[in-house]
């Protein structure tokens, strides 16, 4: 059972990795929305510049399953 | 891979341009480029083609477009369309315009006094319905209206809510014609009041002004109805639209007789000027002198005898296809036709995510097609998963078999189904642990280690690091062909740095880590170290920040495992939620329903997070792009 500093160890880091995601990719959605509204065609672009933050989160993700279960 | 392109150029005598053209619209194999590209202007003066015919090609195809519309289509004649198509193509151009024309101004005259016609008929039906309708509501009432003559009769209309309207438009109507009026109103439906209004004819603009004016929906009969008991105007009604009715289908008769006889060839016409009009748009790229024309572009090689022989088979020698010699700038302008074997080709819809890539470099699409199931297997790891995946890959690549994007998303999740179920064996995963815990499987046991991946996380994090370095130094070996065959020398001395960085890193850590204790530290750090002062030359200082960034690029390969793990604790979650469930039949939907959300999860984020690893990590080592798609001077599909 881990502790509550490990606890908080691992909720502090997907935490934050989920705000900083979650924020970036609510700024380049909505430019993406804008900008497949006037150029479809960059539809495959937008999707992984959307993509790219998802880093964040999983490394924070791996960050507090590490702290978890190590 | 891409495919093998030849540059040609097509000359022969100016009298066989047109005819040469054609044959090239039809071959469909030849990408045009401009002529001056390749032929400069000390070689032979050429002028460009010159169409003072697309103008009037353009309205011509307007004005037949606007005939067809009106003719009725005559089914049972599409076996002769071809035959005529055949025809008239190779006729001349200027004949076919001529032939159109003549046939048009003959026929355009008649269908316009046939349509205005028909669509006075029409109105005039409407008419007569609506006076029909208003009569026959108004017909109680019939007794009560004065029969005088000098005076007029209107209806108006008038909605139930806005009945408080009537009095004031009585008083207005008694002011207008100084009481020479009579209105009597009643409710000829639950919204509608209809209002007779008898009123002395010298007032009759005023009136109608004012009514006019007012917005009333007013009903006016014409004159011929006047004075006429309703009997006899309803009698009129019907004589007037049955003679209306015969009128439109004697219209339409002639105009079915017109059809037969002009709708097939007019049809053929508008096909075939529209291609010509295709072949126009493109005769800025030809070039020609008072002998001679001359026509370039690429051809894919194994299309080119093909090419040979249709230009051959028209002309013989009169009009020649000479191979062009290519010099290394030509090659970086030749358009890009991918040429996969079977497997592969489903995986070019995803290259479409990118610009295509330049003849002279590595086409990606083959390594993505090796890696990108490899990494969909790894992170969805599951052989119930896989099964499911399978299906329904089946079923929709059946049910949407005319939509290409589809078949080809379909069979990469086909494909991507197989490793999927091998990790899933490998894993001991079936509906995520459910199969373990029924006694069909157990996760693998691979150099001591329980491929289990709750337990086994620091294993799959080191593994997808690994995969990570493979890959990204894969893109760095690619980048340095790449390189080479563009002779970039400082491109190649970076990447070849960056390799060196990055394999003096991984034998450092091996060392220290103890996984390689017969290598001392120092070779690795002699290894890294020599890698520097390369990507100094080939990147500048500037360029050592760039190791950082390939650093990051590996680490994001734990996805890999982080995303298969999230999907193992979801299917775990689904399985014990059913599992607590007292109802049986309440936890197995209630897991199934969990599972699905997970299927559709897993068939979706790993497909994208797979293709970023390619786009982002792998493809930034040594993916240029900006090439030119392969477009072939060919009939353009109408949708």
């Amino acid at each position: 059972m881990p502790d509550i500093g490990q606890s908080l160890g691992a909720a502090i880091a997907i935490a934050f990795g989920a705000l900083s995601t979650g924020w970036a990719q609510s700024r380049i959605g909505s430019a993406g929305a804008g900008t497949i509204a006037e150029k479809p065609e960059l539809i495959g672009a937008a999707i992984i510049l959307e993509a790219i933050p998802e880093t964040m989160v999983i490394l924070g993700f791996v960050v507090a399953a590490m702290i978890l279960m190590l | 891979m891409l495919q093998q392109m030849e540059k040609i150029l097509v000359i022969g005598s100016r009298e066989h341009a047109q005819r040469a053209v054609d044959v090239l619209y039809r071959t469909g194999t030849l990408h045009l480029t401009d002529v001056t590209d390749h032929l400069s202007a000390e070689e032979i003066r050429l002028r460009k083609w010159d169409s003072e015919i697309r103008e009037k090609m353009a309205g011509l195809l307007v004005k037949i477009g606007g005939v067809l519309l009106t003719l009725p289509d005559i089914k049972g004649q599409e076996s002769r369309w071809r035959e005529m198509y055949e025809e008239l193509y190779w006729r001349e151009t200027s004949d076919i315009i001529e032939e159109a024309s003549s046939i048009v101004s003959t026929l355009e005259e008649r269908i316009r006094e046939l349509s205005t016609r028909k669509t006075d008929c029409e109105l005039r039906i409407k008419a007569y319905d609506r006076y029909q309708k208003t009569i026959e509501k108004i017909r109680p009432l019939e007794e009560q209206l004065p029969s005088l003559e000098g005076f007029e009769v209107t209806v108006l209309l008038i909605q139930t809510e806005f009945a408080d309207l009537i009095p004031l438009i009585e008083h207005e109507l008694y002011r207008i014609t100084r009481n020479q009026c009579e209105m009597v109103s009643a409710e000829i439906d639950e919204d509608t009041i209809a209002a007779i209004t008898v009123f002395n004819k010298r007032f009759s603009d005023e009136v109608h002004s004012f009514i006019f004016t007012k917005n009333v929906n007013e009903v006016r009969l014409p004159q011929e109805y006047m004075g006429k008991p309703f009997e006899e105007v309803l009698e009129l009604i019907e004589r007037g639209r049955r003679a209306c009715r015969e009128e439109q289908d004697e219209i339409e008769q002639t105009l079915r007789s017109l059809s037969e006889k002009w709708y097939l060839k007019l049809s053929v016409m508008k096909h075939v000027l529209s291609d010509k009009l295709q072949e126009i748009e493109v005769f800025s790229n030809f070039g020609q002198t008072d002998y001679v024309f001359a026509i370039t572009g690429w051809v894919p090689a194994r299309s080119l005898e093909k090419t040979k022989k249709a230009i051959s088979r028209k002309f013989g020698n009169r009009v020649v296809i000479a191979d062009l010699v290519l010099s290394g700038e030509d090659l970086e302008q030749a358009p890009s036709l991918y040429a996969n074997p079977w497997i592969v080709r489903p995986f070019e819809f995803f290259m479409q995510l990118v610009r295509p890539p330049l003849y002279t470099e590595i086409d990606p699409s083959p390594l993505l097609a090796f890696f990108f199931p490899l990494f969909f297997g790894l992170m969805v790891g599951d052989i119930g998963y896989g099964l499911v995946i399978l299906g329904i890959a089946l079923v929709v690549k059946k049910r949407y078999a005319d939509q290409g994007w589809v078949q080809s998303v379909m069979n990469v999740m086909i494909i991507s189904s197989v490793p999927t179920m091998f990790f899933g064996f490998m894993y001991g995963e079936f509906f995520g642990d459910f199969g373990e815990k029924m006694g069909w499987l157990h996760p693998v046991h691979l150099f001591g280690i329980s491929l289990n991946r709750i337990e086994a996380i620091l294993p799959l994090l080191i593994l997808s690091i690994g995969l990570g370095v493979l890959h990204v130094m894969l893109g760095l070996v690619l980048g340095i062909i790449n390189a080479r065959h563009m002779k970039h020398r400082k491109h190649m001395a970076e990447k070849a740095g960056m390799l060196a960085v990055i394999a003096g890193g991984i034998l450092m850590l091996a060392s220290l880590a103890g996984v390689l204790p017969s290598v001392p530290v120092f070779a690795g750090a002699i290894v890294l170290v020599a890698g520097l002062p390369l990507i100094v030359y080939g990147a500048g200082a500037i360029g050592l920040l760039e190791i950082m960034g390939t650093v990051g690029n590996i680490l994001s390969y734990s996805r890999l495992m982080a995303i298969g793990m999230a999907s193992v604790i979801l299917a775990m979650v689904a399985n014990e939620l059913g599992g607590t469930l007292e109802i049986l039949l309440l936890g197995v939907i209630v897991a199934a329903l969990l599972h699905s959300l997970n299927i559709v999860l897993a068939m979706f984020s790993p497909s994208l997070h797979s293709i970023r690893l390619h786009v982002v990590e792998c493809y930034s080592k040594f993916y240029e792009g900006g090439g030119t798609p392969y477009h072939p001077f060919q009939r353009v599909k109408e949708g």
